[in-house]
């Protein structure tokens, strides 16, 4: 019986403290779903007593935020599937090929997973400027791939490392070559490493802020992040309610990748490098 | 003709080598250009360059504001890194033991790491708003304070809000990592100690984070390295104010290279952390080898 109160009462005190440390989540999505007068009343309510949709109708159609947006697809999906293509095959290279330095370039990888964007900020800047990349989409898909492209090769070694070699061998045997082996044995074997690994390189590029920042000036070709956080800086008085309006659609495409994502966390936070 | 096995490091090469040229183009090439430019002074104008050897480094080195954001640096990552350790531990204990809903308590622990840091910004920085915020909206009806706390434009008050914010949204790498190491401790070493008669507290010690020990330091050192070159978070919570007291060397590139378009002496700056980084890797190279050979 003591027991049993004892458990209880301890998953109430862990779940008290699990809604505290989510509890911005839901105060982003009361607020977000607030009318403006409703926004700044006190005492603040966390469930709006007259739930509305109009900050979400206004973002859309009154804020260049569907712009934004559709950038930030736009930048995010070139990333993935420029660095995904690269990235299966160097990896695939990395993991099934022996010859002289192998191992520098795995660590280079890593190496470079962990450089910080500012050492290649300036230089990155000049370069694209130069090619004329300036404000440009493209020249931001071209800046993120110099941390996602360590990132999906970093996980997809981890995932190819994982399908056993005797399936090759055997298509092999049968007298496919390396590439049809490749192609018809590792690849259907891969898709779901291959897939989450989409996924996390989709949201880096998503989440992206600094290049972003610095590389793209015109208010047009804005992605998300700097977008958004133009319109905070914008107003004198700031409309928290269209903001976090803004801050719940910005969520959600990562909130889905994270649903579909649950079984990967390991090594999608790099935590895989963690060797315990 | 090829032999077979000759052919097949050939196919090896072509297989990685668009890797290896988007490296050196988009990674080391900027690299070296980094130190280049961190060497020379560079006309805002015509973005001729005229070498200068040390010179931006020592102007860096011999300025106070450098000083201080360098112990800013140091500020912020060794407190958000403390704080994400214990919120992550003990995250992951709660996690590995029986809880009622526990994915569902997982997912929710563990989402804010993949949130934008834009989006976490903007929601901390409504909670944390002087006026209208609910965290001293809160903290005045209860009674703990009688004026409203300015968070974020006050000198001790945004290093502490800024470094909170930072280990709510980075602490769950901590919880993963953990969380991983701590289902491979055999149940016998907890089952001895309760034969033993070892109160839950001393099991703790004396069992988990022993064992728990080879992953934290490894999680100290790429938290560190991670905390140590955040941008985003920081520079959006305040700007690196009020003043200069939360601006750490990630920002003053920014401000050095994009605000005063002082090239070099950006370039100086991140070569700097370039070197430190240098540093921390070095030491996690270290340990993981350290540790694999102490290992089994």
């Amino acid at each position: 019986m003591r027991g049993r109160i004892g458990f209880a009462l301890y998953n109430l005190l862990v779940w008290c403290l699990v809604v505290a440390v989510a509890f911005p989540l839901l105060w982003m999505i009361g607020t977000a779903l607030k009318p403006n007068d409703e926004t700044f009343a006190i005492p603040p309510t966390l469930i709006p007593a007259h739930p509305t949709l109009a900050q979400f109708h206004r973002l859309l159609t009154d804020t260049p935020f569907l712009t934004y947006f559709t950038n930030s697809v736009l930048v995010a999906a070139g990333t993935t599937i420029l660095v995904i293509v690269i990235a299966v095959a160097g990896a695939y290279g990395l993991v099934r090929f022996r010859f002289p330095g192998r191992s520098l370039i795995a660590h280079m990888v890593l190496f470079t997973y962990m450089l910080p964007a500012v050492v290649l900020l300036l230089p990155l800047y000049l370069i694209i400027s130069a090619i004329g990349l300036a404000n440009s989409l493209f020249g931001l898909v071209i800046a993120y791939t110099t941390f996602a492209l360590p990132f999906a090769l970093w996980l997809l070694r981890s995932f190819i490392a994982g399908i056993p070699l005797a399936l090759e061998q055997a298509a092999m045997v049968d007298g496919a070559g390396r590439l049809r082996a490749f192609v018809d044995v590792v690849l259907p074997q891969a898709v779901p490493g291959i897939i989450s690994t989409a996924m996390f390189s989709f949201i880096l590029s998503w989440n992206e802020y600094l290049y972003a920042l610095v590389f793209i000036n015109v208010d047009e070709r804005k992605t998300l992040p700097p977008g958004v956080l133009t319109m905070l800086n914008q107003n004198q008085n700031v409309e928290w309610a269209l903001l976090m309006a803004a801050s719940v659609l910005m969520s959600v495409p990562v909130l889905l990748c994270f649903v579909f994502l649950q079984k990967h966390l390991t090594r999608g936070f790099g935590a895989s490098s963690v060797k315990g | 003709m090829l032999s077979p096995q000759r052919r097949d490091q050939l196919t090896g090469l072509a297989l990685l080598a668009p890797t290896v040229l988007l490296f050196a183009g988009l990674i080391f090439y900027p690299m070296a250009q980094s130190l280049f430019l961190s060497l020379h002074k560079v006309s805002t104008l015509t973005q001729r360059t005229q070498y200068v050897g040390l010179a931006n480094f020592q102007a860096l080195f011999a300025d106070p504001a450098f000083l201080t954001t360098f112990f800013n640096t140091i500020v912020w990552t060794v407190g958000a890194v403390l704080l994400q350790l214990v919120l992550g531990v003990a995250g992951a204990l709660v996690l590995n033991g029986r809880l009622v809903g526990r994915s569902l308590a997982r997912g929710l622990l563990l989402f804010p790491y993949l949130l934008p840091t834009a989006v976490a910004v903007l929601v901390w920085r409504w909670l944390f708003n002087d006026l209208y915020g609910l965290i001293n909206h809160v903290l005045m009806s209860v009674g703990l304070i009688a004026a409203p706390i300015a968070w974020l434009s006050q000198s001790p008050n945004a290093m502490i809000t800024v470094i909170l914010v930072g280990s709510w949204k980075f602490f769950p790498f901590v919880i993963i990592a953990v969380l991983a190491r701590l289902q491979s401790i055999p149940e016998s070493l907890y089952e001895a100690a309760q034969v033993d008669g070892a109160s839950r507290w001393a099991q703790f010690w004396d069992i988990t984070l022993p064992q728990l020990a080879s992953v934290l330091s490894v999680v100290i050192l790429l938290r560190g390295i991670w905390d140590f070159k955040e941008f985003d978070l920081i520079y959006l919570m305040t700007g690196g104010g009020p003043g200069i007291s939360t601006q750490t060397l990630p920002i003053l590139v920014y401000r050095e290279a994009f605000q005063l378009l002082n090239f070099g002496r950006g370039a100086a700056v991140a070569v700097t952390m370039f070197g430190f980084m240098l540093l921390f890797f070095a030491v996690h190279i270290w340990a993981t080898r350290h540790h694999e050979t102490e290992g089994r």
